[in-house]
């Protein structure tokens, strides 16, 4: 009896033990290095930094790329995402594992498929090229890198939010009188609204952070296509205190925009369902 | 005069719906088991569920004719509906809720919200014009989710279960309340329900549904007098007992699993199966065993009591059920027994109805 309650205690501990271990470590190994990163500029220094001429410039093609991707992911893929959640039936499992390709493979691999496709010598690009149109190293390049690899993610998630909406609601809506794209306005997009807007805003931050595939597909032209995570790249190679200080600020707005996200989404029921 | 009109074969896996009825202007109630297809029939005429093939129209307007090849969707039908789970839109207010079918159908602004604001005021809802959907109570979102479908002028309503989400208390209040409301409305309106209480009080036309098939229809006393089958009589709280003649010694004796009663020897019936039927208000209530005639006495435990207005349903338990039915009064003086208490029950043989049942 006394030996089994020893032994209970004993192996309390040891769990206890465990998690706590595990966890300080992970938190460590997470936390350390942005802290690091916080702390190492000079105010002083971040402050001249985001009035500076390659600051300004990166960020605009940022904003000016990752809204535009962000709108074109919106204006395909909530249709699209409706369209899989309604009528996939049992071909979902194909399509959701066709969905979460572009998310396992390497960016790098996007970038290449991209060019193999659209690039100089690639299949539409020729046919582009008949019409005068270059698509690599321009900023719709990085929009099309954007697309082709978020856009993917953003269906396979807005199709679960649709997934979830009360079938009934849009029963009654047609039964109201309601064609099926006046349900889908009225009823299916405002009951996962907040859900849709912060999944809007983590697109556009996994966007902004996209590397890989547009160095390889748009380059790196300063003003054209070099984008933040670019200018720290290359600040990186030239001067690596730049670099810091830009990683510092692009660390800072990514963690607001996460924040926001994931204040959207603190009601408990995702989906506006009564 | 009958203005919807259906023939309908639907299937779906193992479960098979052949039903064919034509249902006049006012209440008319689908009654029925659960699983017997109500909710289905309703759907089918609705348009959210698709028929293998048959016919629907109203007034003569054809919604389906598989053979012509029309199928109207659900939104072109015109029929007006409350499911059993409301359906209401989180997303919007009482008014914006009521609005919707006239908002999808093009009606202008002005003119939706005078329509809006006249049925809130029929409904005595006006001053949850504003209100959130999820600050009602059941009752009231039950009388927005109706404002809804009627605003829109239907040629048909479909009700499925109105009452079975509310409590004992406001069902009775739901079910007054429904009764005078729709007088208001001239079109053929159909409501499933399970519910004994609401044929007891609406006293309607009725269509039994059972297994996918329609059984029996007629009025309420038609089913309370005659009722077809076991669930008809057990719906409209008919004792409907089942067991067997036997004739020793010039008696007539009825043994059922709950025990045996004595009928008057000269009941024409032959040997063998056969089902009593027994009103409610012919069974006697008693706290102490009656003295007299110890025949077609029981001795069963209440299983439940349903005031229905001012008459009071007792329903007693020992193998099979017995059904009693006595007034307020009558109520108050045995001492308004609950249930789980034991009681004496005894009825008159003469004041049954005994039949043999043809060969199963």
């Amino acid at each position: 009896m006394n030996n089994a309650t020893t032994e209970k205690r004993f192996d309390t501990w040891l769990f206890t033990g465990f998690w706590v271990g595990s966890s300080l470590l992970l938190g460590g190994l997470l936390l350390l290095p942005i802290l690091v990163l916080l702390l190492h500029p000079q105010p002083a220094e971040l402050l001249s930094l985001l009035l500076s001429r390659q600051l300004l410039d990166a960020l605009r093609v940022t904003l000016l790329t990752s809204t535009t991707s962000l709108l074109l992911i919106f204006l395909l893929g909530l249709p699209t995402a409706y369209a899989v959640s309604r009528f996939a039936g049992r071909y979902r499992f194909i399509i959701d594992f066709c969905l979460e390709l572009p998310m396992a493979f390497p960016s790098l691999i996007a970038g290449i498929a991209l060019l193999l496709a659209f690039g100089r010598r690639g299949l539409f690009g020729q046919l582009l090229l008949t019409w005068d149109i270059r698509i690599p190293f321009t900023p719709l390049a990085v929009i099309l890198v954007h697309i082709f690899v978020l856009a993917p993610f953003f269906v396979r998630r807005a199709a679960v939010l649709f997934d979830q909406i009360d079938p009934q609601l849009e029963e009654a809506a047609q039964l109201l009188g309601a064609s099926p794209f006046f349900t889908f306005c009225h009823v299916s997009l405002p009951l996962c609204h907040r859900a849709l807007l912060a999944e809007a805003i983590m697109i556009f931050a996994q966007s902004i952070g996209m590397f890989g595939a547009v160095i390889l597909f748009a380059g790196n032209l300063p003003g054209k296509t070099r984008t933040l995570t670019l200018a720290i790249y290359d600040a990186f190679e030239s001067n690596p205190e730049q670099a810091f200080g830009l990683a510092t600020l692009l660390l800072i707005g990514s963690s607001l925009l996460l924040l926001t996200g994931r204040l959207l989404l603190r009601s408990r029921r995702i989906v506006g369902n009564l | 005069m009958s203005r919807l009109k259906f023939d309908i074969n639907f299937r779906r896996g193992d479960y098979q719906l052949e039903a064919s009825f034509a249902v006049a202007d006012g209440l008319t109630l689908l009654i029925g088991p659960n699983g017997g297809g109500k909710s289905s029939l309703l759907r089918l005429l609705a348009g959210l569920e698709q028929p293998l093939s048959g016919q629907i129209s109203i007034g003569g307007r054809k919604l389906l004719d598989t053979e012509q090849k029309i199928n109207r969707p659900p939104s072109a039908r015109n029929i007006g509906m409350l499911f059993q789970e409301l359906a209401l839109f989180p997303h919007l207010d009482v008014s914006g809720n009521v609005a919707f079918g006239l908002k999808a159908r093009g009606v202008d602004a002005s003119r939706r919200r005078q329509k809006v604001a006249a049925i809130l005021a029929r409904f005595e809802m006006s001053k949850y014009a504003g209100s959130q959907i999820r600050q009602l109570s059941q009752g009231e979102r039950q009388k927005v989710a109706l404002a809804r479908a009627l605003v829109t002028e239907p040629q048909l309503l479909l009700l499925d279960e109105p009452t079975a989400a509310l409590d004992q208390e406001s069902r009775w209040q739901f079910r007054r309340w429904l009764s005078e409301i729709l007088r208001d409305w001239q079109i053929p309106m159909l409501m499933a329900t399970h519910d004994p209480a609401d044929t007891a009080y609406f006293r309607k036309r009725i269509l039994l549904l059972e297994d996918g098939k329609i059984r029996q229809h007629g009025s309420y006393h038609q089913l309370l007098h005659a009722p077809t089958t076991p669930f008809v009589a057990d719906f409209a709280g008919v004792n409907y007992l089942l067991g067997e003649i036997c004739r020793p010694q010039g008696k007539l004796i009825f043994r059922s699993r709950g025990g045996s009663i004595f009928l008057a020897p000269f009941e024409k019936v032959r040997e063998g199966q056969a089902c009593l039927t027994v009103f409610p208000w012919d069974v006697s209530l008693y706290r102490e065993r009656p003295a007299g005639s110890p025949r077609n006495q029981l001795y069963g435990k209440i299983q439940d009591v349903i005031i229905l207005g001012d008459r009071v349903r007792i329903t007693l338990v020992k193998a099979d059920k017995l059904v009693a039915e006595l007034s307020t009064r009558g109520y108050q003086a045995l001492g308004e027994p609950r249930s789980g208490e034991m009681l004496w029950a005894v009825f008159k043989a003469r004041e049954s109805r005994i039949e043999n049942l043809a060969v199963l």
